[in-house]
């Protein structure tokens, strides 16, 4: 991993995430909007946590800071060690194409490409041998051995969410994200992802970090973490 | 690489409504631009055979001398490969019998002629023939009029100096013709082999040697350097096929339009590129997000689009010249049939780099840069969407796009002001536009009444309203350009056809003395054909201006017509094609004064009031300047420097008369009654030139036909790119709308009406925008007057109107063949 002199040394603790006082402003239409303010949390190694709050409460915005999709405005986060607030874009998208898994809301699956190809692109991405096969055992694992050469508008939604998890879970990440994994399924497919998930999450010794409405879904996380008008209280 | 990513994508992404609009637009100009290529090369290639028969060689050494061609030169030639022919021409008195006629005899070898072909008859009855090869050795051919001067028939011999020759036929076209006026004494060929027998070629004898060559472009360029040294010492002057002037004029207005058409091309499929490629890097935002979130780097990113648009690219480009290609064969077909002696189309690859420097520049300026961008989405629009990066780049894009669109015009249309003033009539046109567009959707609203169908028209041109400007932006553009070419072309055509209309003059009468003139006169005009009249001709020199010596005193003292005698004449009226520029013609019964032609006053510096001094023979002469005339040379109208009044200074000079009138093919046989009543009188046939000339005409009318279809194709192919950009938009709502129960029916009279308002506002903003383009160029080039072209002005908003409608309920279909659940769900 690049890594520059001056930056600070690898936390060698068992934390796997770490978020230092952060605060995140942005400016939609020239007014500073404050989403973050004063967050500070640790997640450990294996553990799994779930962020709570209501519409609009910051939630998804920590979430993407914690996975390095964006930089805090000050504070400082660590991700597996790494201070990922002083990392370029790019390093912090190696660090992700090697460490990290999405679920989303949304699923977010590419829609030329197949439920196969879906899965085998973090593979190809990490340059695995054996890619193929691996992302065939894993659908296989998520109940899709029969759809593999489906694209995703030909799937329903429980469907596509299996794909997508089994897709994050492709490149046996260190910690996985997911957002609001269940918001776009009824409660009886939702279920079923979220045993999916955990299933896998505990096969695989994951960090699981996980936005959600769901309070039976958060319940069954190791932690909780409420998030209100951008401030978090830990319970 | 991501192996399955790219493969699929590039395989997939091709199905993506803007990728297709893309990729058409980058065939559209490829194949354009490929297509008037190759088929201005064809033709240039088949006008330089075509001109080369009118010297029957690619090119001919003449000997400034009386002395034959060195040896030396034509052994020099047939060694490198060209062929060559000799020919030696001279004057001399054929006779028979009693009856003697001056002659101009043209001797020429077995090889001649080396290009064209000769037009004989057996005799008076036969049917013309075109024939390869002159006479053989003993025998002459004698021109229809000569045959009858000396009043014999084919099979007698006649005497060339001391040889006999038997005539073996009736010589009516050789394709080396002169067409100059001195061309007096009726024309006999023999062959050169039985010249010395003749005896007549003497020491101090007026002969003129040619020797013809033809070949590969680049033997004759290198065998031209080898000869320059001695053409430089003056014994020998080259002419080529270049050098005729009138057929060239035409064809390179012909390409200039073609290539002008081409780049409007261009520039409309550029437009739709550069609106595919934006809606194509929208589309792939939330693509790149992900990727990026799953850990692709930018710069892996942006090899993933550029290989990308690099293969389509390369594909496009390849469709684009496959269609070229037996499209501009196609043309040369077409052509062909009008061609007396058509050459087969050949491909030459390397009139295609242009195409593909166009391939090139159009995606890279054009489609790349919002791609490329792609790459500077933020990995969190994968989340939540985000505002667009995009805004502030446009402004970069288009300066940037727009330098390079100027680049490749200039290189394109060759002439830096038309570019310029295209390119600055555009960027005018734009923002005018863009006011006149605002003020339509803003009064646009006030038309509210009406049916449901027409209200929520009304209502969605509001709601939509930047993408109502930009579409109604596009679409006025595109018509302007559209339009632009139509009203060009027909006033081009127009203007080539009023140079020279059917009936234009195709033959010439000259050395018509002065005692025949009225016999003449009452021979035309008794056969009622439609003349000029007879105009006096005194040859005479330029000799003074403003009593200085002409030549140390003129602006440009090198001028050919300093040289030379000039055809100077009398007239009471200037002829129909000239106009006067400064001055005044002179008043009715006047003696003061001359009128010179513009060209002419211009190179030597000469103004009105200067007085201009001239020798002609033993006598001197001088006049003032009282007008200055512009003068169309391509008319083949008898045409002169200067004329003056009818009683002014040249009246009591000794003059021959001139004269020119329009024969059709079948009144033929009329030239011998004229030629029995007045054989001092010479006759020009030039009829064969002026076919010619119109043959070219036709042809590249109908190239620029088949162009302006292309071209038309190109403006579809930015409307469709325009209207699918805001049409998911537009699918969206009208999924929404079905499902909150309104009717089809209604859906489609609203869109339709929608559209068909746009088209209608654009048609009429373009073709009031090209009427004033179609002004400035017109007032540039041919100096007209504005008029409004009606049946343009009205037509072009009506199918721009109709075509958007279709346009719209086309793009519209998807929203209505399926049921509103499964829209709204592939919407999402």
């Amino acid at each position: 991993m690049i890594q520059a002199l001056n930056r600070p040394a690898k936390n060698e603790d068992d934390c796997m995430i770490s978020v230092q006082s952060v605060n995140h402003v942005v400016m939609p239409g020239g007014q500073p909007l404050q989403i973050l303010q004063d967050v500070t949390l640790q997640i450990q190694r294996g553990q799994s946590a779930a962020i709570v709050g209501r519409s609009g409460s910051g939630k998804t915005t920590l979430l993407g800071l914690m996975a390095g999709l964006d930089v805090p405005s000050s504070g400082a986060i660590y991700l597996d060690g790494e201070q990922i607030n002083c990392l370029t874009e790019d390093e912090r998208a190696r660090l992700r194409a090697a460490r990290v898994g999405f679920v989303f809301q949304s699923f977010q699956l590419l829609p030329s490409l197949t439920a196969l190809e879906n899965v085998l692109l973090p593979l190809e991405l990490a340059g695995m041998n054996h890619a193929r096969d691996q992302a065939i055992d894993l659908l296989q694992q998520v109940g899709l051995a029969s759809r593999m050469n489906h694209t995703p508008r030909q799937l329903s939604g429980g469907e596509q969410q299996r794909v997508a998890i089994a897709r994050a879970f492709a490149v046996t990440p260190r910690v996985l994200f997911a957002d609001e994994p269940t918001g776009n399924l009824d409660s009886q497919t939702g279920a079923e992802i979220t045993d999916l998930l955990m299933k896998l999450n505990k096969q695989q010794g994951t960090t699981l970090v996980m936005v959600t409405h769901d309070e039976q879904l958060a319940a069954r996380c190791d932690r909780q973490f409420h998030i209100d008008a951008g401030r978090v209280d830990t319970q | 690489m991501i192996k399955a990513l790219q493969q699929t994508a590039i395989r997939r992404d091709l199905r993506l409504r803007q990728v297709k609009v893309m990729l058409a637009a980058v065939v559209i100009a490829v194949a354009t631009v490929a297509t008037i290529n190759l088929f201005a090369g064809h033709l240039q290639k088949n006008l330089m055979q075509s001109a080369s028969s009118f010297l029957a060689a690619d090119r001919q050494l003449i000997a400034r001398s009386s002395l034959p061609v060195a040896e030396l030169w034509q052994q020099a030639a047939r060694e490198i490969g060209l062929k060559t022919s000799e020919i030696s021409q001279f004057s001399t008195m054929l006779s028979s019998g009693d009856a003697f006629q001056l002659a101009s005899v043209k001797a020429v070898d077995s090889d001649y002629p080396l290009r064209g072909q000769i037009e004989w008859q057996a005799d008076f009855q036969a049917t013309r023939q075109m024939r390869q090869q002159g006479p053989a050795p003993g025998e002459i051919w004698l021109n229809p009029r000569l045959l009858r001067l000396l009043e014999i028939n084919v099979g007698e011999k006649i005497t060339v100096g001391e040889a006999k020759l038997t005539v073996s036929g009736l010589l009516l076209r050789e394709p080396d013709s002169s067409f100059s006026l001195s061309a007096f004494a009726p024309r006999a060929m023999m062959h050169f082999a039985d010249v010395p027998a003749t005896n007549v070629i003497q020491p101090g004898s007026r002969v003129r040697h040619k020797l013809l060559l033809a070949g590969d472009e680049n033997l004759l360029n290198a065998f031209e350097n080898r000869v320059q040294p001695e053409i430089d010492t003056g014994n020998y002057r080259w002419r080529d096929a270049r050098d005729g002037d009138n057929i060239g004029e035409s064809l390179n207005k012909a390409e200039n339009f073609l290539l002008l058409g081409g780049s409007l091309a261009v520039l409309l499929a550029v437009v739709a590129i550069a609106v595919a490629s934006r809606e194509y890097a929208i589309q792939q935002r939330d693509t790149v997000a992900l990727l990026k979130t799953l850990g692709l780097t930018s710069s892996v990113i942006r090899r993933l689009y550029a290989t990308r648009l690099l293969l389509w690219g390369f594909l496009a480009t390849l469709v684009g010249l496959l269609i070229a290609i037996p499209f501009a064969w196609l043309l040369s077909a077409m052509t062909a049939q009008l061609m007396a002696q058509p050459l087969a189309f050949s491909l030459q690859i390397w009139t295609l780099w242009p195409a593909l420097l166009t391939a090139l520049l159009v995606l890279f300026a054009f489609a790349l840069p919002p791609i490329d961008r792609l790459r500077k989405t933020p990995a969190m629009q994968v989340l939540r969407s985000l505002p667009q990066l995009d805004k502030g780049f446009l402004a970069k894009d288009l300066v940037f796009s727009g330098l390079l669109v100027f680049g490749l015009l200039w290189l394109f249309a060759g002439e830096l002001k038309l570019v310029l003033s295209l390119l600055a009539g555009l960027a005018v046109l734009l923002i005018v536009l863009v006011i006149f567009s605002w003020l339509f959707v803003s009064s646009v609203r006030y038309f509210k009444g009406g049916s449901t169908a027409w209200r929520s028209a009304i209502v969605a041109l509001h709601r939509h309203k930047r993408a109502t400007l930009s579409q109604l932006a596009v679409f006025a553009m595109t018509m302007m350009l559209a339009a632009t070419l139509i009203l060009v072309r027909s006033s081009l055509l127009a203007d080539w056809q009023a140079q020279l209309p059917e009936d234009a003059p195709n033959h010439f009468l000259v050395n018509i003395a002065p005692e025949t003139v009225d016999d003449v006169d009452t021979f035309l005009t008794r056969e009622q054909l439609q003349r000029s009249p007879l105009y006096p001709m005194v040859r005479g020199r330029l000799t003074e201006i403003n009593d200085q010596p002409a030549k140390e005193v003129a602006l440009n003292p090198d001028d050919d017509e300093l040289q030379r005698e000039l055809n100077l004449t009398a007239a009471v009226s200037y002829p129909d094609d000239n106009k006067i520029i400064a001055g005044q013609w002179f008043a009715e019964g006047g003696t003061e004064g001359l009128s010179i032609e513009q060209s002419l006053a211009e190179s030597l510096g000469i103004k009105l009031g200067d007085t201009l001094g001239f020798t002609a023979g033993s006598d001197n002469f001088s006049a003032k300047v009282t007008s200055i005339r512009s003068v169309q040379w391509e008319s083949m109208q008898p045409n002169f420097f200067i004329m003056f009044p009818e009683n002014g200074a040249i009246r009591d000079l000794p003059a021959t008369y001139l004269s020119s009138f329009y024969l059709d093919a079948d009144n033929k046989t009329l030239l011998n009654d004229f030629v029995r009543q007045f054989p001092t009188v010479s006759v020009l046939e030039i009829d064969h030139i002026i076919e010619r000339i119109q043959e070219i005409i036709q042809q590249v009318t109908q190239a620029v036909e088949a162009i302006l279809v292309l071209i038309l194709l190109a403006a579809l192919a930015v409307m469709v790119a325009v209207v699918s950009a805001t049409m998911s938009e537009r699918q969206r709502e009208g999924a929404l709308l079905r499902t909150l129960g309104a009717q089809q029916k209604l859906l489609v009279k609203a869109t339709v009406v929608e559209f068909a308002l746009i088209g209608l506002m654009a048609g009429i903003l373009g073709v009031v925008a090209a009427e004033a383009a179609v002004w400035a160029l017109q007032y540039r080039m041919f100096d007209g007057t504005f008029r409004w072209h009606w049946p343009v002005l009205i037509i072009l908003p009506l199918i721009s109107s109709v075509l958007l409608a279709l346009l719209g309920r086309w793009q519209l279909r998807p929203v209505l063949t399926v049921s509103p659940m499964l829209l709204l769900r592939r919407l999402e």
